[in-house]
């Protein structure tokens, strides 16, 4: 159904903390993931899932694979008459490479998505955790609550010291909350329902603080703006820097895993190719890994994850890495505990190996 | 009113009863086909490769998926502006209306679509055969020889000629004899059922045609025998590529097998002229510590624990612990439990073989074994 209540507003301008290759040519919002996605992937589609049809999208300053990825929206069904996709400017860097995602500044040039809208609700989201989760049921709650702010966290599994925890009263109330989370914490998911008209008077009131971000700004009327929670109970992964990229990613070869984000009642949709079903030629020798469609496979294959278009050559091995769009491993080459970033070519009979502790990252077309 | 240099109608009505339990609640043109696709896919591709941007689907026989599938023809790049993809299913008239009783008729059924576009050639296609043909060259034979009708042909074997539509050219191409199914063929030529009509006469043929009550209203069997015996400019377009027909249980198993190994017939790989498909969003597929994967084809969603050898795998396809899977093709769906060992099989969507099931031979003077959609096979049926 289409959402009566909500719009989305999705900040695709926030990075890592730390410096990475697979960062030089992209923002974290559009880096690969699993074979076939990008991280933008997950905001959208929850959003898209709910049957919210307008949706504005914080650039960064290098917004180019943001665009070419999500083009008008239509992967998402947001290329509406009534509605849409709406790419908007933000703080070219984001405003914090650390703490929460919804720089206040960012949210004031935004204003005139949210005067324009007719429904009651906001949901604000990142692209640095994803997760998979029925929005509806957070409408429903937070409209239930009569509150003007609900944050959805989940009990963190892991420490994790970009993220966000928060601290959680009677019947749910938000307290507080503050930078990193230990295991058991709120895990702050980076996901917000906020009343629309709550949001505008936000946005006049706290004007002057506008180099803050959302949270941070009303802080001290936390209990005057009645902020409740929400818990999610499924899968969420944080990606903040290319060890917690190279872990969560591995960690959904297992199906299991893997079937508590990508699950059919709710898709994770992503940009369409028509890339042919991927092409295992006599000798392959492939075990627990996934393969995207375009790719062709006479190598050996372990414990990876290969994307779109990828050929490994008959001879080589891929054991324990990320391989990105369109990379060649050329016969006899040897790939382990490394991520390569697309389009790179691993000359024959060569080694590329990082250890598990220290996994070798290769930037976008390094190798040629 | 547009003008159009050339539009095209893609007869997609047909049971395609020879597929018997694949489509058994689909339209063949919508029955799954190489791992992702549809058999639609081709000639739509086809179309959107040659530059065509409007093309009338013809549907009748159980068309709910196969409208769904084909939805705005935006997956082929055919959503165009006073164009793209039409669908044209029977519809009812002052008259009353009626099914399309052949290939002719249902296009006659729809001339005022024809019309609408104004188009100089009509090209005349059907759903259900996998080829890759660039139809301006087809278009450019016709117009070079200011011909009224041209059909696309392919030499065939001698020896199987007697079991196509034979046409016999002489040097020039044109064609002076039409035999279908001839006991002992003057010719190998055999007509791929494509055919380009200068519309004015397409239009006039059948309008004549309407109204001739011995005709079946068959473009192989009326249309073209007509138009030879009036003296018309029939040409032949000769394509030497690669075509087949999947439209009987053994041909569509052998075409399969066709698009597998280092050199296939058909390179789904040839990404000059893409084949387009209107895909489901799935993740990539995972091959577990145990898989084994050899000369196969594996989309996207599938889930192979087993082992696969000499098979096409489409969409969301599972293959348990220690099961099998041999020379066969899966459709979207479909799930092959635990221990069972299945070969030379074609398995339904969202079929199941329950665990520890052998089903299907080696043997290649047997028949491919089949399971219908939606069936779940257990032990001892």
């Amino acid at each position: 159904m289409i959402n009566r209540k909500a719009i989305g507003y999705i900040t695709a301008n926030y990075t890592s903390r730390e410096h990475s290759v697979l960062l030089d040519s992209r923002p974290l919002a559009s880096i690969p993931f699993m074979g076939r996605y990008r991280l933008i992937d997950f905001p959208l589609s929850n959003l898209a899932n709910a049957g919210i049809k307008t949706v504005g999208l914080v650039m960064p300053g290098n917004w180019r694979s943001i665009m070419d990825h999500v083009g008008h929206g239509k992967d998402w069904g947001l290329d509406r008459k009534k509605g849409g996709l709406f790419p908007l400017p933000g703080n070219p860097y984001g405003a914090t490479k650390q703490g929460m995602r919804f720089l206040l500044r960012d949210i004031i040039s935004s204003k005139s998505l949210f005067e324009r809208s007719d429904k009651p609700y906001v949901v604000l989201m990142g692209t640095n955790i994803i997760f998979n989760l029925d929005l509806n049921a957070v409408i429903d709650a937070h409209e239930k609550s009569g509150v003007g702010i609900t944050m959805v966290y989940v009990h963190a599994e892991r420490n994790q010291e970009d993220a966000m925890s928060l601290e959680i009263g009677d019947a749910g109330r938000v307290k507080g909350f503050h930078q990193g989370c230990h295991y058991g914490d709120n895990k702050f998911l980076d996901c917000v329902v906020i009343n629309r008209d709550l949001l505008l008077q936000i946005i006049d009131q706290y004007s002057s603080a506008d180099y803050l971000d959302l949270f941070e700004a009303i802080r001290p009327d936390f209990e005057r703006i009645d902020v409740c929670s929400y818990e999610y109970k499924g899968l969420a992964m944080g990606f903040f820097n290319e060890e917690t990229y190279f872990r969560r990613s591995m960690e959904l070869l297992d199906p299991t895993t893997a079937n508590k984000l990508f699950m059919r009642e709710r898709p994770i949709l992503t940009k369409a190719h028509d890339a042919p079903p991927a092409k295992y030629f006599s000798g392959a020798v492939v075990c627990n890994s996934r393969v995207s469609a375009g790719c062709e496979i006479k190598g050996t294959v372990r414990n990876s994850i290969i994307a779109r278009g990828v050929t490994v050559e008959a001879g080589a091995n891929v054991v324990n890495s990320i391989i990105m769009q369109s990379c060649v491993i050329k016969t006899g080459a040897h790939v382990e505990n490394a991520i390569l970033d697309k389009s790179n070519v691993v000359a024959a009979n060569t080694e590329l190996s990082g250890t598990p502790d220290d996994i070798l990252v290769v930037g976008k077309a390094a190798l040629k | 009113m547009s003008k159009k240099e050339c539009i095209a109608m893609l007869l997609a009505g047909g049971q395609g009863s020879r597929l018997g339990a694949l489509t058994s609640k689909i339209a063949k043109p919508a029955v799954s086909f190489g791992g992702k696709y549809r058999i639609i896919d081709f000639t739509l591709s086809n179309c959107a490769n040659s530059g065509i941007d409007t093309v009338g689907v013809l549907t009748q026989y159980r068309p709910y998926r196969l409208h769904a599938y084909l939805g705005s023809g935006s997956a082929w790049d055919l959503d165009e502006r006073g164009g793209g993809v039409s669908i044209l299913p029977p519809y009812a008239t002052q008259d009353g209306g009626a099914w399309y009783a052949g290939t002719a008729d249902a296009v006659t059924q729809n001339l005022d679509y024809i019309k609408t576009h104004d188009p100089k050639y009509v090209l005349i296609l059907s759903g259900d055969a996998l080829y890759r043909m660039d139809y301006r060259e087809m278009l450019h034979t016709h117009i070079s020889n200011d011909a009224d009708l041209t059909v696309a042909v392919m030499p065939v074997p001698w020896e199987d000629a007697s079991r196509f539509g034979i046409l016999t050219a002489d040097d020039e191409g044109r064609i002076t004899k039409f035999t279908e199914k001839p006991e002992k063929p003057d010719s190998n030529l055999a007509s791929m059922g494509i055919y380009i009509f200068t519309a004015d006469f397409l239009i006039k043929t059948l309008e004549e045609d309407a109204l001739d009550q011995r005709s079946s209203h068959d473009f192989g069997g009326d249309i073209i025998p007509k138009a030879l015996a009036d003296g018309k400019r029939l040409f032949v377009h000769k394509f030497e590529g690669f075509w087949k027909d999947v439209g009987t249980i053994a041909s569509y198993h052998e075409t399969s097998m066709d698009l597998l190994g280092p050199n296939p017939y058909f390179d789904l790989y040839d990404y000059k002229t893409p084949i387009m498909s209107n895909d489901t969003t799935r993740p990539p597929h995972y091959i577990g510590p145990d898989g084994k994967v050899d000369d196969c084809l594996v989309s996207n969603g599938c889930e192979i624990l087993g082992t696969a050898r000499h098979s096409v795998l489409s969409t969301d396809c599972v293959i348990g612990e220690r099961a099998i899977v041999e020379d066969s093709v899966l459709l979207p769906g479909a799930v092959i439990k635990a221990g069972a060992h299945i070969c030379r099989a074609i398995i339904g969507e969202n079929a199941v073989v329950e665990e520890g099931v052998k089903l299907g031979s080696v043997d290649t003077t047997k028949d491919t074994a089949v399971v219908g959609n939606d069936v779940v096979i257990g032990k001892g049926e």
